[in-house]
């Protein structure tokens, strides 16, 4: 039997057996015989989530441009897959042709969230592909990017390449330097040489890594005669109306999670938010054209057959033209039965006349992220939002017919106080006032709240980088509270998590390469898909940190001094380190800093040439 | 009028549902410039049936959409529209206009051909079965209704049954009845042939593959109900 005939004796035995099946409206299929380059994309989790990614989508479909190249799909089989992989000795395969990921030139892999690495670790090993870098003589180049990117060093001995920032054209220009390389005939290390030459290009087994007696970092410098930088600074596409966005989407068959339309209307975000990484490793904005998202809008529209649009950024509330494009979308749309929505709508926007709108077509739960509780905390993150502002908000929504509301929070965050805490409930208790000071007869009946409380995970770039996770028993505390006071607001419904993932997270979104071994070990232990809280084993995570005598909380449990040599520091995000030094001690005075586009707070990205502009 | 729409059904899609293909398909014609009626009311969806429900995991050559639309097209556009907006594993096939007093296909759908190919252990056993049960005038089943599970007699639905021996097994061709008020699914009458031969699983390897739609003309033979 050939592999694709095995894999489908297997395919009756697993749950989705649409997660490995392929042959989706809009996929890419070549022949191999007219490809230089195959790259094959991992997305490490399912096919259902890594299907809403944007970030894929837009690689797949600029590299499938390339008549050299042929981008192929993969996805982590889940664990009833994975059995069935190992029991019948499959490899792991591409979507599209059913090509062993092994065959592979370079496999790229995107870092959305750190507690996904695990799966890295059994797509590789299912792949036959050694799981360190160091190991491997053959086989693809393991790239990784997307946001973990900006600290990978967990997973550092894992990869062979690192790639920081916007990668529309540095992973174009990667497919360039590979074939170079490989028509050079030179060494596979020269490759990562060659490669660390682009600007974006990081190749953790280039840099040595130097230890402290207490643990922290001494240096972190590129080996003697590598060529490597000692600074890697990120990838830049300063035009994104220039920057290749796909005309067509791949429509899966089943559902996934985001089963529609993504356009991203801008890049970055300048509200300077001091706990959210994406807010500060994006910088700085760069937004579309209302022009050239409609071109976008009606094509894609057209070749996809989707009824709904997401307009997609990190605040969609801020795009300079809402409005227009907003009203645009509508009008334009509204005779071809497409829904428009905007997912993550700031509650101190002009949104009022968009909300009038959007409604026309479509009302779902209005989202809102006040972040905390109280003014003090949110002015502590830089949340530059007033409890005026929400109530504001919310009672618009309401009056203009919207019944539910997602409120969203997180604890733990830097100086927070139970007082804080109690904050949240203040606010939603307010929030439901609103809704009952309209007149019975002038509101949608059926009011619901929903309060989700997460729990704070300092990240790398951000100027809470410094700042330790709150410890267990505190937010055990907090959650008990929110838990017991919102339960008594009429229509409130309460969601919070167990900190034991937040806390693994904290560790490995602030750690180095030493938890390379403690990855390994707990992957062997049997951790897998640590992002579906019925898979997280927080006991075989323990059981690795103990057994390889590494402590977590040296990494999510200490304030870092400032002077500390963070396990980063050799990684450019575009933003100064002495902006996040300068926002942290702000944030200790609970001061704000007004959103970039009233005035710049000198971040840094000013150093990249056309940025900022 | 209506457009009948005559796909394949490849084997690497077996496993789309039945819910999921009708998703797929209203997508697929708001891909095309046809002039697609929609049903109206809140959620407008697209006026279409298909003849059939195909199971998952089974594969077709002859699966029939049936679409209203809002005004008149050629035969040629709605063929050429289709073709493009259809993945390579769900070829078009047919294209078909009909005027809107058209029995609806479902309704005249009387029967259905198959290809069942078995290999591996049991198969021979499986296919051994055929003449025994050929040779009853009745057989009793259990067969799934929308009211519940029903015992039936089976064998006047089994209208035509033949086997062969191929390289790798066994291949009956089928011919069973598909209406609404008698079907006989391949899958149940494999079954029966397993029962029967004292196996308790069926064959590792079962593909079962629909070959043809038919209904029956004025003279009350089968007729491909593409044209019928």
């Amino acid at each position: 039997m050939n592999l694709s005939d095995r894999i489908d004796s297997v395919l009756m035995q697993v749950q989705k057996p649409v997660r490995y099946m392929g042959g989706e409206f809009g996929s890419v299929m070549k022949d191999p015989a007219d490809i230089s380059v195959r790259y094959a994309f991992l997305f490490p989790d399912v096919y259902e989530v890594g299907m809403s990614h944007l970030g894929m989508k837009i690689l797949y479909h600029a590299m499938n441009l390339r008549e050299d190249t042929w981008c192929e799909r993969v996805f982590t089989p889940w664990v009833d897959m994975e059995q069935q992989m190992r029991e019948h000795q499959l490899p792991l395969f591409s979507l599209e042709s059913r090509t062993p990921i092994s065959e592979f030139d370079l496999l790229g892999i995107t870092l959305q969230y750190e507690m996904s690495y695990t799966n890295i670790l059994t797509s590789l090993d299912l792949a036959g592909i050694p799981l360190r870098q160091k190991d491997r003589t053959d086989g693809p180049f393991v790239i990784c990017g997307g946001p973990c990117a900006y600290n990978a060093e967990p997973i550092a001995d894992f990869v062979d390449l690192i790639v920081l920032g916007d990668g529309e054209q540095i992973t174009l220009d990667l497919l360039d330097v590979y074939k170079d390389w490989r028509s050079s005939g030179a060494a596979r290390e020269e490759f990562l040489k060659m490669a660390v030459k682009l600007q974006g290009v990081y190749a953790p087994s280039l840099y040595d890594v130097t230890y402290h007696t207490d643990g922290t970092i001494e240096s972190v410098l590129p080996k003697r005669n590598s060529g490597a930088p000692e600074r890697v600074y990120k990838a830049l596409v300063n035009d994104l109306n220039g920057a290749d966005f796909p005309d067509q989407l791949i429509v899966p068959y089943g559902e996934v999670v985001h089963n529609r339309i993504m356009l991203e209307i801008f890049r970055g975000c300048t509200r300077g938010c001091r706990f959210c990484q994406a807010g500060m490793i994006y910088r700085p904005v760069r937004e579309r054209s209302v022009e050239r998202l409609m071109g976008l809008a009606e094509t894609l529209v057209h070749n996809t057959g989707y009824d709904e649009i997401s307009l997609m950024s990190l605040s969609s509330g801020d795009y300079s033209c809402l409005p227009e494009l907003a009203g645009d979308m509508i009008t334009k749309f509204i005779d071809k039965r497409v829904k428009v929505s905007l997912p993550s709508m700031r509650i101190d926007s002009v949104i009022k006349d968009t909300l009038a709108q959007t409604q026309k077509v479509r009302k779902t739960a209005l989202t809102l992220a006040p972040e905390a509780g109280s003014q003090r905390l949110r002015d502590v993150i830089n949340k530059g939002v007033t409890e005026e502002d929400l109530i504001r908000s919310v009672h618009d929504a309401f009056e203009q017919g919207w019944s539910s509301v997602k409120l969203y929070f997180m604890i733990g965050l830097p100086t927070e106080t139970d007082e804080d805490v109690m904050g949240i409930v203040d606010l939603a208790s307010k929030v439901q006032r609103q809704y009952f000071s309209i007149p019975k007869s002038q509101r949608a009946p059926g009011l619901r709240i929903t309060v989700s409380a997460s729990v704070f995970v300092p990240k790398p770039f951000t100027p809470f980088q410094w700042s330790p996770q709150l410890d267990r028993e505190t937010i055990v505390h907090r959650q008990g509270m929110l838990k017991h006071e919102l339960s008594r607001i009429k229509g409130v419904d309460f969601k919070y998590h167990a900190p034991d993932l937040s806390f693994t997270e904290a560790v490995f979104a602030t750690g180095d390469r030493r938890l390379g071994d403690v990855l390994e070990l707990a992957w062997s232990l049997g951790c897998r898909f640590e992002g579906w809280s019925e898979q997280f084993r927080y006991d075989l995570w323990m059981q690795a940190f103990r057994e390889l005598d590494v402590d977590p909380c040296f990494y999510a449990c200490r304030t870092r001094d400032t002077d500390e040599t963070l396990p980063w520091d050799h990684l450019d995000a575009g933003i100064d380190k002495e902006f996040l030094l300068r926002e942290w001690d702000r944030a200790q005075q609970a001061l704000i800093t007004p959103d970039c586009r009233k005035g710049c707070a000198n971040c840094g990205m000013k150093r990249y040439e056309g940025a900022c502009l | 009028m209506r457009i009948l729409f005559e796909f394949e059904k490849h084997a690497r899609l077996r496993f789309i549902s039945h819910l999921d293909l009708q998703r797929f398909m209203q997508m697929a014609l708001r891909r095309t410039n046809l002039p697609v009626a929609y049903s109206q009311g809140f959620n407008p969806h697209p006026q279409m049936n298909f003849a059939s429900a195909l199971a998952m995991g089974w594969t077709s050559d002859c699966e029939i959409l049936d679409v209203k639309m809002a005004e008149d097209i050629t035969e040629d556009f709605a063929h050429q529209q289709m073709a493009a907006a259809l993945p390579p594993d769900l070829p078009l096939r047919r294209v078909r206009c009909v005027d809107d007093s058209h029995p609806k296909t479902m309704a005249i759908l009387m029967m259905a051909d198959y290809e069942i190919t078995l290999a591996g252990d049991g198969a021979e056993q499986v296919v051994n079965a055929i003449p025994g049960f050929l040779a009853e005038t009745e057989v009793l089943a259990m067969r799934k209704t929308k009211s519940g599970e029903k015992q039936t007699d089976i064998r006047p639905m089994s209208v035509m049954l033949k086997s062969i021996q191929t390289d790798v097994g066994f291949r009956i061709d089928a011919r069973l009845m598909l209406k609404e008020t008698a079907t006989l699914k391949p899958d149940l009458l494999l079954k029966v042939f397993a029962e029967r031969a004292g196996l308790a699983d069926l064959p590792a390897a079962v593909n079962i593959h629909r070959t043809k739609l038919l209904g029956l003309d004025q003279s009350c033979q089968p007729k491909d109900l593409f044209i019928l």
